[in-house]
């Protein structure tokens, strides 16, 4: 198990690395030369050209890129353009409101998602059936901003039993009240994630109902929810884990519209406003950042697909 | 197999995937005879007619310039189809393309699908903002970056079937028949993944729908003079207190044309070769 | 009184919209403590029965539409689900064909086996798990001490058919339904599984409706035979009387398809043609497409079933005469 998660870890690096060269690339990719563009239109070409020698881009570029790399290695992502402090920073301050968000939202998931879908695929093809996977696959159909409009609309304007937007900090007053705030955002996100895990426990469980396993299970004379549950659910679960790392990158795509609808001060609304004030230095750090968050959870993921599927072995 | 009998064997006994077709060829007439349809210049302002109420002669009312949504809504259904097709063709052509080859020839597939991951592990909307930073806004712009985002699951989705046609004992037939590379990835494989290629279509067309709508809802999408359901609930966005109709209009039209066309590729998807049934990434 | 009797049993598959009778009027017991042999080619009914005897068609597309299942002097068509359960792996257990695919891969074999137990009998956690071990000592796997914590994917064809049958015996029941128990596996260990349920059939008494394609597993093990063809019993008698008096030009068909080493012959006989599909019509006796002693009567009726000796009925209109 530590062999195989140390191996894994090793095969993350050339992902990374390629990753990072991606990421460095985007800056240069941008028409015009970087010091200018970091230094905005107001600047002199005196300054241009000296942020040009401090940032190395007289060298070749890929030397500009070790000596950048070199630095994220260190911690160093760079100064914001628009904060002017340590890019780290930046992302670290909005880290508690995405994280309690993701948070909230999956515990909507999994309380919703799972238990609709179990309860859509022990019915199947019966109305309820139809409702619960059809209505999943409705949800699924709603751009995620439009539905956070309504529900601020509804629950926040109209019947005023939660707060519209922003995020006050846990640690500050209100203490963890202050989660109501991330009540609709986190419904709002949860919503198309949770029917995408309806769909998927329900269509995974109907593969498992097919196994001649299920057979001798219910020839054992146990109760149908039994069987839905420990061996019809507990089988599906591989594949429900196993495209587990798809509804992460769907949920922080959606985060990113989600944080901006409610004004939640998060790493997700930090990255649309850093493109739209061109502060390349944060969108770099968030995109490495969230890449790497990926790769580590699809190797939690891999390390969950071995409990849970006896027949796999991590060698 | 006709035309005919495959439509009829893929809506038997779903008549709501039916009437999402219905829905669908709504939309595609109203995306073609726009000019014909629409009341109103769809950019046309009507200063004294602010934010009116649906009616007449508005019938989905006014936006807060005065412009006709409705007929501004039956133009966005013109550029939805454009945005669709032309994401699909993207998607398709660049991903099927890169799938195909690296299944068929290893040692240049293990390069690409490497970067393929790569890639994948950039969640879709931020590898699409971040693409629309280092270009202008534009709707051939929106569509090409749309199309790379879905790039990179259809060239996946590819790959996995390639290679499970690849061993197939046809395929060895046709090589010994002395089929050069060409013919096999074009005449042999290829023509096996028409279906799967069709219901794949239909899922990056619905999604194409959501991404187009959430660049234009952050102002990274398409032009914003540009008449689209996306870039309508963007710009109305503050007045939904004042209008709430305003934003239900377009909102009601991206959710019924997404959901009409996951509706018709979950059916299609039902009725295709089996083998390539979990392979397709839909909803 | 039988301990199992079927009357006049009929199942239907519904199929876009219409119902396609796939086993028709099928009728027969079985004597406590006996072994009934059901013969025929694949696709002709017999899995189907024998489903619908334990009760594992409920929420398929393939219904019971007339007839009865007496069982131990209850109708289980008549009983509610609960009632049905109660029965289930208890008084009446089944083996399936694929041992590849009947265990549940999640599952150590020790939790698979006490499931069944745990489901039937009021026990103790440990009580269980000492009845698994008892279990898997008598259907003969080596090291049960070792091999209960195992997983199934761990073990071969044969010992994961000797965990299915642990399984099914692990209540006791009246009556075990094997459905070809030994197709799947090799043949040096198909003998040996065989072996196995007989020994367990001497020792707990249990009744055995043993379902295969080969007469001659039929013929070695079995002490009544029925055979079907396209949903119906074609020919019904003790395994002595059936093979002195064979009648149905079946299973003759079926008895000269086994290869032996003691004829001169070069060449196996197949029986012609195939089995139609459920939804051909057949008109007349449904064996005619195929039979070598069709003449005019074949036809255009459907020949009932008539005692030809005690003990021994067939289907034919030309019983006993060809």
């Amino acid at each position: 198990m530590l062999g195989y998660t140390l191996k894994r870890l090793l095969t993350l690096i050339p992902t990374l690395l390629v990753a990072s060269i991606l990421i460095f690339l985007f800056v240069h990719l941008i028409p015009g030369d970087p010091a200018s563009i970091l230094l905005g239109d107001s600047a002199t070409p005196e300054e241009i050209a000296s942020l040009s020698a401090h940032m190395g881009l007289d060298r070749p570029l890929w030397q500009q890129y070790l000596v950048w790399f070199k630095n994220v290695l260190h911690g160093d992502f760079g100064q914001s353009i628009f904060f002017k402090t340590p890019v780290l920073e930046v992302i670290a301050d909005g880290a508690e409101t995405s994280i309690c968000l993701a948070l909230m939202t999956m515990f909507w998931i999994v309380l919703i998602g799972i238990p609709v879908g179990i309860v859509s695929a022990s019915f199947h093809g019966s109305w309820v059936d139809q409702i619960t996977s059809g209505g999943a696959m409705l949800l699924a159909s709603i751009p995620t901003f439009w539905l956070g409009l309504y529900l601020i609309l509804i629950f926040s304007v109209g019947l005023g039993w939660f707060p519209s937007s922003g995020f006050p900090s846990i640690s500050d007053e209100g203490g963890l009240s202050n989660l109501r705030y991330l009540i609709l955002p986190s419904l709002t996100l949860a919503a198309p994630n949770a029917a995408l895990i309806v769909r998927l426990v329900r269509a995974s469980m109907l593969d498992v109902s097919r196994e001649d396993h299920v057979r001798t299970a219910r020839a054992k004379g146990l109760h149908p929810a039994r069987v839905s549950i420990k061996h019809v659910f507990r089988n599906a679960l591989i594949a429900v884990a196993a495209a587990f790392g798809f509804t992460f990158a769907a949920l922080v795509s959606e985060a990113v519209v989600t944080e901006t609808v409610f004004s939640l001060p998060g790493i997700g609304r930090l990255v649309v406003q850093s493109i739209l004030r061109r502060d390349y230095p944060v969108i770099q750090g968030v995109i490495l950042l969230i890449v790497l968050l990926y790769l580590v959870i699809n190797l939690l993921v891999d390390l969950a697909y071995a409990r849970l599927d006896p027949r796999v072995s991590l060698q | 197999m006709t035309l005919r009998t495959t439509i009829a064997a893929v809506f038997r006994g779903r008549k709501l995937a039916a009437l999402g077709a219905v829905w669908l060829c709504i939309i595609t007439v109203a995306a073609i005879g726009a000019q014909f349809i629409a009341p109103f210049d769809p950019l046309e302002i009507d200063p004294i007619a602010r934010l009116s109420e649906p009616g007449l002669p508005y019938l989905f009312g006014t936006d807060h310039f005065g412009r006709d949504t409705f007929s501004r809504a039956v133009y966005g259904a013109r550029m939805a189809l454009i945005i669709g097709i032309g994401s699909v063709l993207v998607a398709l052509i660049c991903g099927g393309l890169i799938g195909l080859l690296s299944a068929y020839f290893s040692t240049l597939g293990h390069f690409l699908m490497r970067i393929i991951d790569v890639l994948m592990a950039f969640p879709a909307l931020l590898l699409a903002l971040v693409l629309m930073t280092l270009l202008e806004r534009s709707v051939i712009n929106t569509v090409i970056v749309i199309g790379i985002v879905y790039a990179t699951t259809t060239a996946r989705i590819f790959f996995g079937m390639t290679l499970k046609l690849k061993n197939e004992v046809f395929i060895d037939a046709a090589r010994c028949s002395g089929a050069g590379h060409g013919s096999i990835l074009f005449r042999h494989i290829l023509p096996n993944l028409w279906s799967p290629l069709l219901v794949q279509a239909s899922f990056i067309f619905a999604f194409a729908q959501l991404q187009a709508a959430a660049l234009d809802f952050l102002g990274l999408g398409l032009p914003p003079e540009v008449a689209s359901w996306g870039n309508m609930l963007a710009e109305e966005k503050i007045y939904i207190t004042r209008a709430p109709w305003l934003l239900m209009f377009p909102g009601a039209l991206i959710i019924l044309s997404v959901f009409s066309m996951n509706l018709v590729g979950d059916a299609m998807r039902d009725s295709i070769d089996p083998r390539f049934k979990n392979d397709i990434a839909g909803i | 009184m039988a301990l199992l009797e079927i009357n006049n049993l009929s199942i239907a598959v519904a199929s876009q919209g219409q119902l396609l009778p796939v086993v028709t009027d099928c009728s027969f017991s079985v004597a406590a403590h006996e072994t009934l042999g059901v013969v025929g080619e694949s696709g002709c009914g017999k899995s189907l029965t024998a489903l619908a005897i334990m009760g594992l068609l409920e929420g398929s597309q393939v219904n019971i539409t007339s007839g009865s299942i007496v069982f131990d002097g209850r109708d289980l068509l008549q009983l509610r689900p609960a009632q049905r359960r109660a029965i289930m792996g208890n008084q009446m257990a089944m083996v399936f064909q694929e041992p590849m695919t009947s265990l549940n891969p999640v599952y150590r074999i020790g939790e698979q086996i006490t499931e069944v137990l745990q489901q039937h009998r009021k026990i103790t956690h440990r009580e269980s798990r000492q009845r698994a071990l008892e279990l898997l000592d008598l259907v003969k796997i080596p090291h049960p001490q070792d091999r209960i914590d195992s997983y199934p994917h761990q073990l071969s064809g044969g010992q994961r058919q000797r965990v299915m049958i642990a399984i099914a015996m692990a209540c006791e029941p009246a009556l075990l339904i094997a459905d070809e128990p030994t197709t799947a596996l090799d043949v040096t260990v198909q003998k040996e599984v065989l072996d196995l349920m007989l020994d367990l059939q001497t020792r707990t008494g249990t009744s055995i409706i043993l379902i295969s394609h080969d007469l001659g597993v039929i013929a070695e093990t079995c002490d009544e035979v029925a055979v079907m063809y396209r949903g119906r019993i074609i020919e019904k008698a003790t395994t002595a009387s059936l093979f002195a008096n064979m009648a149905h030009p079946y299973t003759r068909g079926l008895l000269a398809s086994i290869p032996t080493i003691d004829t001169d012959n070069d060449w196996l006989q197949a029986i012609p043609g195939r089995v139609p599909g459920i939804d051909e019509k057949v008109n007349g006796c449904p064996f005619h497409p195929r039979c070598a002693h069709t003449e005019t009567p074949c036809t255009q009726t459907a020949p009932r079933l008539i005692d030809t000796h005690p003990h021994h009925a067939v289907r034919c209109h030309f019983a006993g005469e060809i």
